[in-house]
């Protein structure tokens, strides 16, 4: 609770403290000086900072977020309606990542120093040293644009959905047993849950690779072999699942770059999700609408770095507080 | 980007052929070496290897294709006529200099907390991980785009608001770590030879920590030349008159299906010298894996 | 694992019988449009952003637009108005617009119109009736609009801009209801989906007085944002959608070159313009008409721009409102004379200057910064660019803090209104510029109701201000379109776009 007190603060102050005004922001390039300052009476910008925020804190107390400058709307309806885009994209990404790591992660590992182990190394490398946004518009070019097998950006065609009920396209296709829409989907979130995912192939291979490395020495895995295992079978039953602990925790810890980089890749794909209406309200200046987001974030981080810590004292129990 | 945690959650030891095979420096840190050196090299002396003004325009000779057989311009010109090759040249200064900067800087302040935090706990400890706990909640990208909002373009404010998000990788890795080797033996029976905490620290823990906080800082100036290129795409990069692989990336932005390579140069001149800082940085991480285990005997 | 392997074959099944097209089986013809604009909200009067008034205007109806055909306002819900005095303007509406639940439009409904863009929270459209001192209704069909003071270009700020909305449906359940559920218009579309951030669905009004007739205007046109240009253009080539807005003119001979697609340019209203603050070293006059001495206006449009812009050679050019082709003083491309009038003006040696501009916010805006950069050098300045985030960059320009930036003001057909914000004195912070000659002029034409005397007046003060050059006039920019070839639309120079103007050819 404290922490996300000291982070709307902090979100607060930067934001405020930064030079751009949300009135001229959002009035148009015609807007004359009382203009100006009637919206900004009507959003209560006048005040001085310490009151807007106890203002806001309050408020937020009992749920209530605030309203969007930009949108006109309350900002817990902004980000609900864009929150199913987003964890989408992301959890299609970890999808993506692990599809491709984990299978990478144990043959190399199986096998160090192999040349099985050079070519999934440097894959997952080159995962991680590319930018993603590069990545992402060199996916559009070749395969929406040359190739046009693939949609070039939006999360859906228009008219082939029916009503949204969850927010969640997959979901709602599958409840309303619409196979076009459920496809069409699908082909809309593959090429940014590539871009977004590609830097996680990298990480998550290496750690399969150490995790498999590490447990290989392990005395459970010599009493296996000694036991007469073969060595798939030592490999799957035993390394991989416990290599699965280091995976989750790193994917989990992942998460904060993911939703970072989600704020890149969704403006090139115009995916409108959390991170493109990020870029929109800093840009805008649109002060609730960043706080209320930033507070979201939050809420997540804390709750994952719960689970981790808790995962953290599991693994290593000389860890002591 | 933070392979710190990577290195608290496998920290671990090797097998003895490896150990063996390590004793010749590996093929990796070779290659990633000789990256990391021409990276240098071309950085320094790129008044003398560029072959035109990064700077000049020639308007009438906009977005020319390659010229690969040694023609004026061997990598093309860009949309206001400047060689591409010169741009990338004086690029890598830019590269060169938020990398190192970035992570010098972050480096120091992020293991100086983190160590402090681990090895006192208590009060100290609660502290720091509050802070940490706070920034780290930050989307990076956020951090970056507000700070720079706040202070400005130039240079120095870019290195600022990548240091702010990455300080906290260091800390959060090596609190575990000295929070792993406080308890152990070694420490404990310096303390009972009559060893300060501040000797503790410097003479027993930091030693251990540098080590990893090494191939963290490879794997985190590669990271941090990435950021450097998502900022710059966002326009909120080093200014106009710098030239850096970061704004040619994001100039390129609406020539990609028309030139080509103005985004491809610069986007493979990140690559590989992001591909060969991860190269040197894996295997330095190998090489001094089984070092790492023998220190941690003592 | 197989539970894995089943899941990776799954999706590649799907993915194996995918299409690049969705199919669409309604017989109606759709037109997409991709718009880099964005729509954020219900409430028609919550932006003010200049697709959105077109969009708006179709769905609920406006008073009148300018029609650059004919180069005169022409009336939409307005059948016609007049000048009663100086203060007072009388418009009679058309008789046979109903609203889309069937009841008729009135005057009642453009007064509340106008209150709300006055009063409601959200209305972020204030500065469009800002001369206008009251609405009042004079019979069913007549509306009277009181001005505080005479307002010659008054029709500039309300048509295609007063955006009249129902005032039962509203008094019945309420702003955000009315707004959200019961988006009830006039105009000759009807309102069908509105999804923020992403698109906004409109469907052909048959009802309204002449749509009948139009059997080639589509039936339903789908606005979709979509801002990366590169992703525009491929989904114009992809067939995703019909139309797309704003190409930039590299991407012209991509969209030219496909057999589908064909590229359209018009000249946009929006006049882009160095601004020099009158503070050192920009309070001579000297210093300033250095500067736009020192820039090859003509090159940058022919390289950088590829041939897509016009050269102002004043604040305005051909098709707007008074506009003189013999505008002087005319400023050539002189480097020579701009060292010259440096040092005239006491800087022998070359004086430093902090040019800014935004990025990404007008066509290639950072790459014609960057020439011009380079030209000032040239010409004896030392000019060094930076390049802030718009929200930085424009709170300070409307704060004053910049004295020389680029920037560009779009929407002008009548020059009067943008002149005034610009250059008069007391208009805005954001040039400083104060000439009182100038500032005689233009109270003058806004009081002048006669057309011709009018424009007299305007090309005096415009001239005075080309020679004052408190700002250097560049061009305007040539608006490329991208269309599908079946699609015969001709986009108009405001940027808004109605369906009535469109046919889809078979």
């Amino acid at each position: 609770m404290p922490v996300l007190l000291l982070i709307t603060l902090l979100v607060f102050v930067l934001l405020h403290a930064a030079p751009g005004d949300p009135a001229s922001m959002l009035l148009g390039q015609e807007n004359t000086a009382a203009d100006l300052e009637q919206a900004r009476r009507r959003w209560g910008l006048d005040q001085p900072i310490l009151v807007q925020y106890f203002k806001f804190a309050a408020a937020a107390a009992t749920g209530d977020l605030g309203k969007s400058f930009r949108f006109s709307r309350p900002v817990k309806e902004v980000i609900a309606e864009r929150l199913p885009a987003t964890c989408e994209l992301a959890f299609f990404s970890i999808l993506i990542a692990l599809t491709l790591a984990i299978p990478l992660g144990v043959w190399s590992g199986a096998r160090p120093n192999s040349w099985i182990d050079n070519v999934g190394t440097s894959f997952g490398l080159f995962g991680i040293s590319m930018p993603n946004f590069w990545l992402g518009i060199m996916l559009i070019l070749v395969c929406a644009g040359s190739f046009h097998i693939l949609p070039s950006g939006g999360r859906s065609t228009y008219g082939v959905a029916g009503a949204p009920q969850t927010g969640f396209y997959f979901l709602d296709s599958l409840l309303d047993g619409n196979w076009a829409a459920l496809k069409d989907a699908m082909l809309h979130v593959l090429l940014p849950a590539l871009a977004l995912g590609a830097n996680m192939v990298g990480i998550l291979m290496r750690v399969t690779r150490s995790s498999v490395l590490d447990a290989d020495t392990e005395e459970y895995v010599i009493t296996a072999r000694a036991k007469g295992l073969g060595d798939r079978a030592v490999l799957w039953r035993h390394v991989f699942s416990n290599a699965l602990i280091p995976i989750v925790t790193v994917a989990g810890l992942e998460l904060g770059t993911l939703l970072s980089g989600s704020i890149i890749v969704e403006t090139v794909f115009a995916w409108p999700g959390i991170g493109s209406l990020l870029i929109t309200g800093v840009t805008s200046r649109d002060y609730p609408l960043v706080t209320g987001v930033v507070m979201m974030y939050t809420v997540a981080f804390v709750v994952i770095n719960l689970i981790i810590d808790a995962l953290y004292a599991v693994i290593d129990p000389r860890i002591r507080y | 980007m933070p392979s710190s945690i990577l290195e608290s959650a496998t920290d671990a030891p090797v097998a003895t052929r490896e150990a063996r095979r390590a004793r010749r420096l590996p093929l990796k840190v070779v290659v990633g070496g000789a990256v990391v050196a021409a990276l240098v090299i071309v950085g320094v002396l790129s008044p003398w290897l560029a072959p035109h003004d990064p700077q000049y325009q020639a308007l009438e000779a906009m977005l020319k294709p390659p010229e690969w057989l040694g023609g004026a311009h061997v990598l093309g010109t860009d949309n206001l006529g400047r060689d591409i090759l010169s741009r990338i040249i004086y690029g890598a200064r830019v590269s060169l200099l938020v990398a190192f900067a970035v992570v010098l800087i972050s480096g120091a302040v992020g293991i100086l907390l983190g160590a402090i935090s681990g090895y006192f706990g208590g009060k100290v400890d609660f502290a720091i991980q509050k802070l940490v706990e706070v920034v780290w909640a930050f989307p990076a990208l956020l951090l970056a785009i507000t700070i720079l909002a706040f202070l400005g373009q130039g240079l120095f404010n870019l290195i600022l608001a990548l240091v702010a998000q990455r300080w906290i990788q260091y800390c959060r890795v090596v609190r575990g770590q000295t929070l792993s080797l406080r308890d152990r033996d070694f420490v404990a029976a310096t303390r009972a030879l009559g060893a300060g905490s501040p000797r503790v620290i410097w003479r027993h823990i930091l030693p251990n920590l540098l080590q990893i906080s090494l191939v963290i800082g490879t794997f985190s100036m590669a990271s941090a030349i990435i950021s450097e290129a998502s900022l710059s795409f966002l326009g909120l990069g080093v200014p106009p008159g710098i030239p850096s692989w970061g704004t040619m990336l994001a100039d390129s932005r609406s020539y990609i299906s028309t030139a080509w390579w103005l985004a491809l140069f610069p986007g493979l001149a990140i690559f590989v010298t992001v591909l060969g800082i991860n190269l040197l940085g894996d295997g330095v991480r190998d090489l001094l894996d089984p070092r790492l285990k023998r220190a941690m005997k003592h | 694992m197989s539970a894995k392997k089943l899941l990776v074959l799954s999706v590649l099944a799907v993915f194996a019988g995918a299409a690049a097209k969705p199919t669409d089986a309604s017989a109606q013809t759709r037109v997409t449009i991709g718009v880099t604009e964005t729509m954020e909200t219900y409430n028609p009067y919550g932006d003010s952003v200049s697709l959105l008034y077109g969009i708006w205007c179709q769905v609920m109806g406006c008073l009148g637009t300018y029609d650059f055909n004919k180069s005169e306002y022409v009336g939409m819900l307005a059948e016609k108005w007049e000048v009663k005095d100086p203060n007072n303007w009388i418009f009679h509406l058309r008789k046979d617009i109903k609203w889309h639940d069937g009841s008729p439009l009135t005057a009642d409904d453009v007064v509340h119109s106008f209150n709300r863009v006055r009063n409601d929270p959200q209305s972020k459209q204030g500065q469009n009736i800002a001369p206008i001192a009251s609405a009042s209704v004079v019979d069913k069909y007549t509306v009277r609009f009181t001005t505080k003071q005479p307002t010659a270009p008054l029709p500039e700020y309300i048509f295609d801009r007063l955006i009249i909305t129902n005032r039962a449906i509203y008094e019945k359940y309420g702003a955000e209801t009315a707004d959200r559920k019961y988006p009830i218009g006039a105009g000759p579309y009807k309102f069908k989906e509105l999804v923020p951030g992403q698109r906004f669905v409109i469907t052909k009004n048959i009802d309204y007085p002449g749509v009948k007739q139009l059997k080639q205007a589509p039936d339903e046109i789908v606005y979709r944002v979509m801002r990366e240009d590169e992703q525009r253009v491929t989904a114009l080539l992809n067939g995703e959608i019909q139309i797309a807005q704003f190409i930039p003119p590299h991407l012209q001979k991509r969209v030219e070159s496909d057999p589908k697609t064909k590229a359209t340019a018009v000249d946009s209203v929006e006049i882009m313009f160095l601004a020099m603050q009158p503070k050192p070293p920009f309070d001579k006059k000297e210093v300033r008409q250095a500067v736009c001495h020192a820039i090859d206006r003509d090159r940058i449009i022919n390289t950088v721009l590829q041939g897509l812009a016009t050269r102002l050679d004043g604040p305005i050019g051909p098709g707007q409102y008074a506009y003189d082709p013999n505008l002087k003083p005319k400023y050539d491309y002189n480097p020579e004379k701009s060292k010259k009038l440096l040092a005239q003006a006491g800087y022998p040696n070359g004086v430093d200057v902090e040019l800014e501009t935004p990025v990404g916010r007008y066509t290639l805006d950072k790459q014609i910064n960057e020439v011009i950069t380079q030209m000032l050098n040239a010409a004896g300045f030392r000019a060094k660019l930076l390049t802030p985030e718009w929200a930085t960059l424009w709170s300070n320009v409307q704060a004053g803090k910049v004295p020389f930036y680029y920037m560009g003001r779009g929407s002008i057909v009548d020059p009067s209104v943008a002149l005034s914000q610009y250059f008069e004195t007391g208009g805005s912070p954001r040039i400083g510029f104060s000439n009182p000659k100038f500032d005689k002029l233009l109270a003058t034409e806004r009081q002048t109701f006669d057309p011709a005397k009018r424009k007299k007046v305007l090309s005096e003060a415009m001239s005075l201000l080309t020679e004052e050059a408190p700002a250097c006039f560049m061009w305007r920019h040539k608006m490329i379109y991208g269309m599908a070839k079946n699609i015969d639309y001709k986009p108009t120079p405001s940027g808004r776009m109605f369906g009535e103007d469109m046919r889809v050819l078979k």
